[in-house]
């Protein structure tokens, strides 16, 4: 047995450079923690499957792919809020606590209005996959949208709707809504700023109060109806859409319906015959999940093995998730895979705009900046149809979204 | 609702008879439970700590309901409304610098007042009838919140709150904001339990019982009657002040006429007439809804793919489960858990003779 000087020997050189070998591997690949809000036991618990699916597959994609190049593993943990603000703001101390995550995704309106204080002071960015409201434009915050708000959504697709009226004039929107609830009263008042803003290219001529889930509300479209508009816009729930389009159905009329994502065509389509939306529209600030340009569907197909499906729901939180890798990615390159941090993750948001490429043709290129939680510039939407009993999409082309004020 | 004392146990003024702790047993027991509950943080996850807290806010409003429900027999399904009247005032005096001392108060006072204006028409109807004008006061509440002035409320945004500030100390961790709850619900409690006893709590028994006799007896029934909605929307006010500060952001969608419907029933199953329903209502209906969603989700995994159960099912069943065990209360205990705790209490109390 040969001595080295030292007197270590040359099998436990061997042993030990092994061991240092492996060290180093498990060194390198650095583990955090995503914290996700879902709703498995509470009121939108139905579209849970799917709303996970869109996240769990690209953080897998992810991890298999980028993250092991960069040395990061993301251990994705899920918490139960029951889209219940109470609920949210008793859970979060046990997220900071045991998660220790470095970017939070949010679900809805209770995620926003119990964290939005919380977020600056424990150093955690929130990020969304549902539109925004403008009670919740607010500057500095830690909560963020790749998608505008709903109104900024509409008025993408009342811009492209005016521009292909038959004679120049103002786009006539009818809409429907319920008072006593904030989100909605909003989506309400912005596009009335929208129609202030550019008082020769859009018109608000009615504006239907109803319940939040009404029976009927024929008597209010009857009412609506005598002001001729062009569009009535549903941006609330599916009963409302489905109501207003039996109305429709009921006057003889094929006014076209304006939806989100959340209560689409796809949604109504399941209460009532597809042929009664006929011409109506899905708009929102991603594309839609059968546009061809959408390649965030090969992972989805490759890494889904629950119970998810593809569609409007899962594209939506998929380019949640895809924000927050890009965003990962960023700050990787800024402050290296060993040092990633809630702060980091902030900074990577506001660094500037992120390409189009990040998100697998699902959102365009956009930037966020301090003083929306949202994009605000170069805003575009994409929209569906319903075209012979059939949903395609509006335009292949993203259709700009006018320039829209805080109201 | 007094359950028999054991033998030997006598009272030597009228005073020591009615007070709230009578014997020596039941003050160690008492402040062993005390002492229980300001240990929790450290025997309690954050979890634990934060449905007792949540549980603790719910439990002033239901108190403030044992007031005008209970103990008067004024109907009122609007009080989550005054609850919110309370969260926005808390929460605007906070955003203009208020102290805690003072936006306290201010969210109690500010709730008492409001529930006067619905109150008024107690004095000319009741039951039915004075349910749905509690109900318009539900109805109302968000439609004028989001029409006041931005200024004023938030309007549509409503408004975020910045965690209190006590005794120097910003209460922003699960173990201060519950430390903060429960000294208030200990003293919400202890003024709930004293107003029964009080001159004005004997008015509100009276005329529950019966409003004519009471009026001829000289209980001023208008005066008796507004004071009952104005003490239970005091206690809604203060409840409304802990939310904000524990949810940190109030809107008006925070406040349904849902959460109104749940006081009350949380009120039944706990029993009507003695705070201490108000207590054993809050904590069933908690400790049943949280273990419904629990098992619910267990469901879920083991279900998962054996199964269409989605998590609307979960839902579903949990408004089932609750709304069922309210019936079974109604039909099988309509004097609520607290009857059942004197029954189980006197039991124990005269052991082994049976109960007669």
């Amino acid at each position: 047995m040969t001595h080295h000087p030292w007197g270590i020997t040359r099998r436990g050189l061997v042993a030990a450079a092994l061991l240092g070998g492996l060290a180093a591997t498990a060194q390198a690949q650095q583990t955090y923690t995503v914290s996700v809000s879902l709703d498995y036991t509470g009121p939108f618990a139905n579209v849970m499957d799917s709303w996970w699916a869109g996240q769990q597959t690209v953080f897998e994609w992810w991890n298999e792919t980028k993250g092991k190049a960069l040395g990061i593993k993301l251990d994705v943990k899920t918490h139960d809020m029951r889209y219940d603000a109470s609920v949210v703001a008793r859970t979060w101390p046990q997220v900071l606590s045991q998660d220790k995550p470095i970017v939070f995704l949010g679900m809805g309106t209770p995620d926003l209005v119990s964290l939005m204080k919380r977020l600056p002071t424990d150093k955690v960015p929130m990020i969304m996959g549902t539109a925004m409201v403008g009670p919740l434009w607010t500057a500095d915050g830690w909560h963020f949208s790749y998608r505008p708000t709903y109104s900024h959504e509409f008025a993408g697709l009342f811009d492209y709707l005016q521009k292909r009226l038959p004679e120049k004039r103002a786009l006539r929107i009818g809409t429907v809504s319920t008072q006593g609830l904030a989100g909605y009263v909003d989506q309400v008042n912005g596009v009335v700023a929208l129609a202030k803003a550019y008082p020769d290219r859009f018109a608000v001529v009615s504006s239907q109060w109803v319940d939040n889930q009404p029976v009927t509300v024929t008597n209010q479209i009857r009412e609506m109806v005598k002001e001729r508009p062009d569009v009535v816009l549903v941006g609330t729930n599916t009963a409302q859409v489905v109501a207003t389009a039996k109305a429709l159905k009921e006057l003889g009329l094929k006014t076209p319906i304006v939806t989100s994502s959340h209560n689409g065509l796809n949604e109504a389509a399941k209460a009532i015959p597809i042929a009664d939306l006929e011409g109506s529209y899905s708009v929102f600030a991603f594309a839609p999940y059968n546009d061809p340009s959408v390649k965030v569907v090969e992972i989805f197909n490759k890494y889904n093995k629950g119970k998810g499906t593809w569609g409007i729901t899962s594209a939506q939180t998929a380019g949640q998730a895809l924000l927050a890798v890009a965003a990962i990615e960023r700050a990787t390159a800024k402050v290296g895979a060993a040092n990633l941090t809630g702060q980091a993750i902030y900074d990577a948001l506001l660094a500037g705009p992120f390409p189009a490429e990040a998100f697998q043709g699902l959102i365009p290129s956009m930037a966020l900046t301090r003083a929306a939680p949202f994009p605000t510039d170069n805003l575009a939407v994409k929209a569906m149809t319903v075209k012979g009993g059939q949903l395609v999409a509006v335009s292949q082309d993203w259709m700009p979204v006018p320039a829209l004020a805080k109201w | 609702m007094s359950a028999s004392l054991p033998s030997g146990v006598h009272f030597s003024s009228h005073a020591a008879e009615r007070a709230l702790v009578r014997t020596g047993p039941q003050r160690l027991w008492l402040a062993a439970f005390l002492l229980a509950c300001v240990a929790m943080p450290w025997v309690g996850g954050d979890y634990l700590l934060g449905v007792l807290t949540l549980a603790g806010v719910t439990l002033v409003a239901v108190l403030g309901l044992q007031i005008t429900v209970g103990l008067a027999g004024q109907l009122n399904l609007g009080q989550s409304a005054f609850v919110g009247v309370g969260a926005f005032v808390a929460a605007a005096g906070a955003g203009q610098g208020w102290s805690l001392w003072l936006c306290i108060p201010a969210a109690a006072f500010a709730a008492g007042v409001v529930s006067v204006l619905f109150g008024l028409p107690a004095v000319r109807i009741k039951g039915f009838y004075l349910a749905l004008t509690t109900i318009a006061a539900q109805i109302m509440f968000p439609i004028v919140m989001i029409r006041l002035p931005d200024r004023w409320f938030g309007g549509t945004a409503g408004l975020p709150v910045d965690p209190p500030v006590v005794f120097g100390v910003a209460a922003d961790t699960p173990r201060a904001i519950y430390w903060l709850v429960l000294a208030v619900v200990a003293l919400a409690f202890l003024g709930a339990a004293n107003l029964g006893r009080s001159r004005a709590g004997r008015a509100f028994r009276a005329m529950r019982d019966n409003d004519i006799a009471s009026s001829v007896i000289g209980v001023d029934l208008a005066r008796t009657k507004i004071l009952a909605f104005f003490a239970g929307a005091f206690y809604a006010g203060i409840s409304g002040a802990l939310y904000a500060y524990y949810v940190r952001y109030v809107s008006t969608d925070q406040f349904t006429l849902w959460l109104s419907v749940w006081y009350v029933g949380m009120l039944i199953v706990g029993g009507l007439h003695t705070p201490l329903g108000a207590v054993l209502g809050v904590l069933a209906i908690t400790a049943l809804h949280e273990g419904v969603h629990a098992i619910g989700a267990k469901a879920l995994v083991l279900l998962s793919g054996i199964s269409n159960v989605s998590g609307g099912t979960v839902f579903a069943l949990t408004n089932v489960v609750l709304g069922g065990v309210i019936v079974l209360m109604l039909l099988f205990e309509p004097l609520g858990l607290a009857h059942r705790w004197a029954l189980l209490k006197a039991a124990y109390r005269i052991w082994p003779y049976p109960r007669g």
